[in-house]
């Protein structure tokens, strides 16, 4: 499918293994800004989130997560088994033809399907490629394993978060060091292809979601190393000393400030919100389904949603054929399962 | 590589109009986006009021004098009048509109979109009005828990300077919008999306909230697991009554907190962070120790990883083939 000639990154191709959110919601920007993006999962190994309390095993529930349809609507998908030799070397053709590869696996994951960073550097000179990992490629916390909230801690924002006795994470619910890095890594992206436009070089990019966590409290860093006292300050924020939360006498909370005044809305609450509902952050598909939206505008060019999501493995031929694999050889990868269209086996977990 | 320094944005100048936005989220917003433009090796020149820096009295104040917020955000650019040739301008709209007319290429800051007006807003209001406040913290009746520092605000700057990147790729003249609220919700999109799409959203403190911070006995550490993750970590603590209900399922455990508190808090407060957090990633539990920022300055992986300057300032928390992307001209603060 055509990008839209007027996007930024029209003609820009993003080959996708990023999982769950900081990996796969950063190529979604990247679709956003006007690339194609090519989701690639393995049989074996889909996108945990394609896994979802309401799956019911008697149907293709894979297809069916609305959380994983919500963030990945819009990619062509591939389903390919990278652990086999002919999946590997079928991903080495689509990274000949790609300019972006972004993946968030766990370090060395990449190395073990033999598709180690520095080879791909090596291999594809003009290819950007994206890890986003929990510590970074380097250091002797590089197999740490943790989510979201465990860099909360690890990263200095759950110390000075909480209104009561205890450090307090975002959770499951938020995974906030998930979310901001997608805003954070397709900006990485986009510059490494400016540079590239420049220099004609692609580059590795090591993003680690506790360093940016741990960037965003700048400011608290340069504090402490002056010695300067990291006090948990609640819901108090210095700069705003005017600034109150109080109850609203209903069992909920509202801030108040000079001139204004704020609900602490729950979900439902926003979701009805008119500003909410005439924003941006949640979009519809093509067929009419919420899709994660876009977090910013451009008044001369239109993002938008452009397509729902599509099922597992439905563009595995129409992708490979644009690779330049002859329909006979496609056949031999489907009866070989190194192409897919279901998970293997065919259960959750 | 032994290759020159990788400086995408080499010989773009870039108007910051952060000091000069009517509002502080917009302000601190726009202050980011222009500093990381400065780091992706774009000239940052930013425009002062009369008053001089508003950042310049801003917590955290650092014992020597100054505040450690400016020189965070601005360390590196170059105060100057909004005049001369520029590729881009950050700020809100009026600023943009006194002094970046003529610039191409534009980051506008707002509370809500580029079609509405900006009513007095906070970053604690945002964080209310995008559910992003009423999400974290305790269950009630304790209150919400506000984000330490300036998530909201950085958030957007984030979103504007990829937007940004993306409108200076593209070429000619744009007009990228960035609405603090549609930000903050998009990071709070599980609350969101849970009513739109599954029909109940998330709630504060519900039963599925079984991550939380336990006391250690040197700090806290962060109890964050998956159901697979249960049995390994049971088996560490090793209490038999983790074998029996209301314990053996997620909803149990959460629905009982104070319970499990009282089984597994012992074994917790009688162990170090550093003792938890390798036992459990021992077993692949994605357990880790609460830090606080004096102690991320001796931390080991941000050592080895070149990550904090003496004085404590972050890098750009970004490895470019292996290296951390360094402004080679160190302008005057």
């Amino acid at each position: 499918m055509p990008s839209d000639p007027a996007l930024p990154l029209a003609g820009i191709r993003v080959v996708d293994l990023g999982w769950i959110t900081a990996g796969a919601a950063s190529s979604t920007l990247l679709l956003d800004l006007g690339a194609e993006v090519v989701k690639v999962e393995g049989p074996g190994a889909p996108d945990p989130f394609r896994q979802w309390e309401g799956a019911d095993l008697g149907t293709d529930w894979w297809n069916r997560s609305p959380f994983f349809a919500f963030t990945n609507r819009g990619k062509q998908s591939l389903c390919l088994d990278l652990k086999d030799p002919r999946g590997r070397e079928v991903l080495l053709r689509l990274l000949e033809e790609a300019d972006v590869l972004v993946e968030n696996f766990r370090r060395g994951v990449m190395a073990s399907f033999g598709l180690d960073p520095a080879m791909l550097r090596q291999r594809f000179p003009r290819l950007v490629i994206a890890s986003i990992s929990s510590q970074g490629e380097t250091g002797p916390d590089r197999d740490m394993v943790s989510f979201g909230s465990t860099l909360e801690a690890t990263a200095g924002l759950a110390a000075l978060t909480g209104a009561g006795e205890a450090p307090v994470i975002t959770g499951r619910d938020v995974n906030y060091p998930d979310q901001v890095v997608c805003l954070f890594a397709a900006g990485a992206v986009v510059a490494a292809l400016l540079e590239r436009d420049r220099t004609g070089e692609g580059a590795h990019l090591d993003l680690s979601q506790r360093e940016l966590t741990s960037f965003l409290l700048g400011e608290e860093l340069i504090a402490a190393a002056a010695g300067a006292p990291s006090p948990r300050r609640g819901n108090l924020d210095p700069a705003e000393p005017e600034e109150r939360l109080l109850p609203d006498g209903a069992g909920g909370w509202r801030v108040e400030w000079p001139g204004g005044s704020a609900p602490v809305r729950d979900g439902v609450a926003l979701a009805a919100a008119e500003e909410f509902i005439r924003g941006t952050t949640v979009l519809r598909s093509p067929d009419g389904s919420p899709a994660k939206g876009i977090p910013f505008r451009f008044a001369r060019r239109t993002l938008a949603v452009k397509e729902s999501c599509h099922t597992l493995g439905a563009d595995n031929r129409a992708v490979l054929a644009a690779s330049g694999f002859p329909a006979e050889e496609i056949d031999r990868l489907e009866a070989a399962g190194v192409l897919a269209t279901a998970p293997r086996p065919a259960r959750r977990g | 590589m032994g290759a020159a320094m990788p400086a995408p944005l080499a010989g773009r100048r870039v108007l910051d109009l952060g000091a000069l936005c009517a509002q502080r989220p917009h302000a601190l917003a726009a202050s980011m986006a222009a500093k990381l433009c400065g780091a992706y090796g774009a000239e940052v020149v930013r425009t002062l009021p009369e008053g001089g820096e508003p950042f310049a009295a801003l917590p955290p104040l650092l014992p020597g004098g100054g505040s450690a917020l400016d020189r965070f955000l601005n360390a590196g650019k170059r105060p100057g009048p909004a005049t001369g040739r520029f590729d881009a301008a950050i700020g809100d709209a009026a600023a943009l509109s006194a002094y970046a007319a003529e610039v191409p290429i534009k980051a506008r800051l707002s509370v809500f979109g580029p079609e509405e007006p900006d009513p007095p807003m906070t970053e604690l209001g945002l964080a209310a009005l995008s559910g992003l406040l009423g999400i974290v913290g305790e269950a009630p009746p304790a209150p919400p828990a506000r984000l330490a520092g300036h998530q909201i605000a950085y958030s957007a700057g984030l979103a504007a300077c990829t937007a940004l990147l993306a409108a200076l790729r593209a070429g000619g003249e744009e007009m990228v919008d960035v609405s603090l609220l549609d930000v903050t919700a998009w990071l709070n999109w599980k609350v969101a999306a849970g009513v739109m799409v599954i029909g109940s959203a998330p709630v504060r403190g519900s039963a599925k909230a079984t991550w939380f911070t336990v006391q250690a006995r040197d700090g806290h550490v962060a109890l964050v697991y998956q159901d697979k993750d249960w049995p390994p970590l049971r088996d560490l603590i090793g209490d038999p009554r983790l074998l029996e209900e209301p314990f053996t399922t997620g909803p149990g455990r959460g629905a009982n907190r104070a319970a499990l508190l009282e089984v597994i808090g012992p074994w917790f407060a009688a162990r170090t962070r550093a003792e938890i957090t390798e036992a459990a990633q021992a077993r692949r539990v994605p357990i880790g120790p609460v830090k606080y920022p004096a102690e991320l300055l001796e931390d080991a992986q941000y050592r080895a990883r070149a990550f904090l300057a003496p004085d404590g300032t972050p890098a750009l928390p970004l490895g470019w083939d292996g290296r951390r992307l360094a402004r080679e001209v160190t302008d005057a603060v």
